[in-house]
């Protein structure tokens, strides 16, 4: 009897404990992402690194002693029931935070709601330029980079390696061609004596890349400029290299460790190179403790897309801290201007468009690397921030109504 | 020349490739009138399968042997159970019945396979290129269209110098009297539906190498098979070949001399055919 009391009292204790230890409550950050269908493995990578940035922030006391709660939902990649579901939390659920990475139509959709319901929308991963620009919003932060700043930092590499023969091939969508017009535009400023020898757009979706491969070869082009993703990617680099391409990648996308297993051929895509804010061989500290605290965590590296949605989320979390309350104008306020030095460099916040500026990460495709069998990007290079960014006039961001 | 040389064997090879897909619908519709939704997600299952059999064996001609096999039992199995209990019930009940297999099957990959695209790579003589005319050119290209082109001359044979072939000719234009002769005419039509499975299945492996393994693979040709059969004809094998040949080769040497609507190029195509002959190349006249 005595012993039930004195176990039950204990229990007590615990969960008085317990609830003490988030006297600030929770704070609920739903996630956005297909995670069904034909792109849940990229929604469940993003959603990967969401949870595990909870998990560190929660070990840690969570954000000023408020728990972080995630909440998966599932966008299935249509801005409709994306919104839909967003709406049901907001209304009874009292979600104020959302994020995604995952289709722009479904971040335009976002963007407008969290606007609309004074909720805070940010992105770790949707890259048009549009969402900071003509389409900017005060309740939407881009806490990656955008097409802009990864076209340059490839324009970067391209005029420092001194190539003089350039080809752009890219999906035929305003994507694609916003990828090579921003490439283009770059490495003309960079380099003048570089030259566009030819520019192909293909459907999306292309399954036979042999004729476009045999004109980037009579073109003569040294390097090879793609904003590709998805199977164009895949697709394109391994079937040209058994056609009798030599030129190297300059790939968007190269710094994702399924693409490569996809293309099955470390030949083709040695020497390429990748360019990203986060990668695993970025130098430093705050890297391989992340790394390791990761691989610990979940068994697995967070590569690529885990990291970028991990990076964000920290510096959501900096701002709730600085806001000192979960009130979404205060960390509206609050992130405008903040600072996070993370695993990947120095990252601010623009006050005038809510991009993020950061340096860009460039890496060739090595054959021997500490995180796989097979090819993986190398060690990483900085660009600085400076080099790629888009003036705030230039942006076509307004101002916020 | 040596460049036109090349992009000639980007068609040939790609219109292999659709020849070995439309082949299949094309059979099935012809003899049975069935417009078959599933032949694509057939052709999927024979990637998925030769992509297992090749993960376990390590020989890719087991899994081109294998993975037809297997999908002409698939077949079979859907023509008995399933196509042969709507028959009755007409066209439309057919259709709807291969379009919601479609999407079963689209379902059961994600589940079995997951949505990550997965390679299929091939080693030895069919990763290798070879001097051809003063040109290096991939044997895997080749061996597609060596691949198309005996499956579809083995189809004309079995179809036109054959007793199996008379029997199914026979039983497509009067199959009350096949079946008075004593021949059982529903299991000649579970045997068309089939091979026509099998065919995807050999268009599905010999796809897996150079496309990539992935869940949107099917929804991905679809288009491009009805097209070559639509052209060429609903129901013709030489109109699929025709076709299969132009559109191959439209879309290589599209991409070198009108690069801003290859695309373009075989839909106009195509409906000039259907203007100028609505029935398709080869079609015969309802």
């Amino acid at each position: 009897m005595r012993k039930g009391l004195l176990a039950g009292l204990a229990l007590l204790l615990m969960l008085g404990v317990a609830s003490a230890a988030w006297a600030g409550g929770t704070i609920k950050l739903a996630v956005m992402e297909p995670l069904s269908g034909t792109f849940k493995d990229i929604g469940d990578r993003y959603l990967e690194g969401v949870q595990y940035a909870a998990e560190v922030l929660n070990a840690k006391g969570g954000i000023n002693g408020m728990k972080v709660e995630v909440i998966p939902v599932d966008s299935e990649l249509k801005p409709a029931i994306a919104t839909r579901k967003a709406t049901k939390l907001i209304m009874k659920d009292g979600v104020k935070y959302f994020c995604g990475g995952t289709g722009s139509s479904v971040g335009g959709a976002m963007v407008q709601l969290a606007k609309t319901q004074n909720a805070l929308f940010f992105t770790y991963g949707m890259a048009a330029a549009s969402l900071t620009g003509a389409k900017c919003s005060s309740n939407f932060f881009r806490a990656c980079a955008n097409t802009d700043n990864q076209s340059y930092a490839l324009a970067v590499w391209v005029a420092q390696k001194g190539f003089k023969k350039v080809f752009c091939l890219a999906q035929d969508y305003s994507f694609g061609k916003e990828a090579v017009a921003a490439f283009t535009k770059k490495l003309a400023e960079l380099n003048p004596q570089a030259k566009v020898v030819g520019t192909a757009l293909h459907p999306i979706g292309t399954k036979d890349f042999a004729p476009y491969v045999s004109q980037i070869i009579s073109s003569g082009a040294e390097v090879v400029f793609t904003s590709n993703w998805g199977s164009d990617l895949t697709l394109l680099l391994k079937q040209a290299k058994p056609l009798g391409l030599k030129a190297k990648f300059a790939c968007y996308y190269l710094n994702d460790d399924n693409a490569i297993t996809a293309i099955a051929n470390d030949d083709a895509v040695l020497g390429s190179q990748a360019v990203e804010e986060y990668m695993l061989t970025i130098p430093g500290k705050a890297n391989e403790e992340f790394i390791a605290g990761f691989k610990k965590a979940k068994g697995f590296y967070p590569t690529w897309l885990r990291g970028k949605a991990y990076l964000a989320t920290m510096f959501w979390a900096e701002a709730v801290k600085k806001a000192g309350s979960d009130k979404v104008d205060a960390v509206i306020k609050a992130w405008e201007g903040l600072t996070y030095d993370g695993p990947a460099g120095k990252w601010t916040m623009r006050a005038c468009d809510h991009q993020a500026l950061m340096p860009m990460w460039t890496a060739t495709i090595v054959a021997k690397n500490p995180f796989f069998k097979h090819a993986y990007v190398g060690p990483a290079t900085m660009v600085p921030s400076e080099k790629v960014q888009v003036p705030c006039k230039d942006t076509g961001c307004k101002g916020f109504k | 020349m040596g460049e036109a040389a090349v992009f000639f064997l980007h068609g040939l090879a790609y219109a292999g490739l659709l020849f070995l897909v439309s082949s299949g619908l094309t059979l099935v519709f012809g003899m049975m009138n069935v417009l078959n939704f599933a032949h694509a997600s057939f052709y999927m299952l024979g990637a998925y399968f030769a992509y297992s059999i090749l993960r376990f064996t390590g020989n890719f001609w087991l899994a081109l042997v294998i993975s037809p096999i297997i999908l002409l039992v698939i077949g079979a199995f859907v023509e008995r159970f399933l196509l042969r209990k709507v028959h009755v019930h007409g066209h439309v009940h057919e259709l709807l019945l291969t379009f919601g297999l479609a999407y079963i099957i689209q379902e059961a990959v994600k589940l079995l396979w997951g949505t990550t695209p997965m390679a299929m790579p091939v080693a030895g003589i069919l990763a290798d290129t070879v001097n051809l005319f003063g040109v290096v050119y991939p044997v895997y290209r080749l061996f597609i269209f060596c691949l198309s082109a005996l499956l579809g001359l083995g189809m004309a044979l079995v179809l036109f110098k054959t007793r199996i072939g008379i029997i199914v000719r026979a039983a497509v234009d009067d199959s009350p009297m096949v079946d008075a002769l004593g021949i059982n005419v529903p299991l000649v039509f579970m045997g068309v539906f089939a091979v026509g499975a099998a065919l995807s299945g050999f268009a599905g492996v010999a796809a897996g190498p150079l496309l990539s393994v992935f869940p949107g693979m099917a929804g991905s040709i679809l288009v491009d098979a009805f097209v070559v059969i639509v052209m060429g004809g609903m129901g013709s094998l030489g109109g699929a070949v025709l076709a299969s040949f132009i559109i191959g080769e439209l879309q290589s040497f599209g991409v070198l001399l009108f690069p801003d609507f290859s695309l373009a190029l075989i839909y106009m195509l195509m409906a000039l055919v259907l203007v100028l002959k609505p029935e398709g190349l080869f079609g015969e006249k309802q």
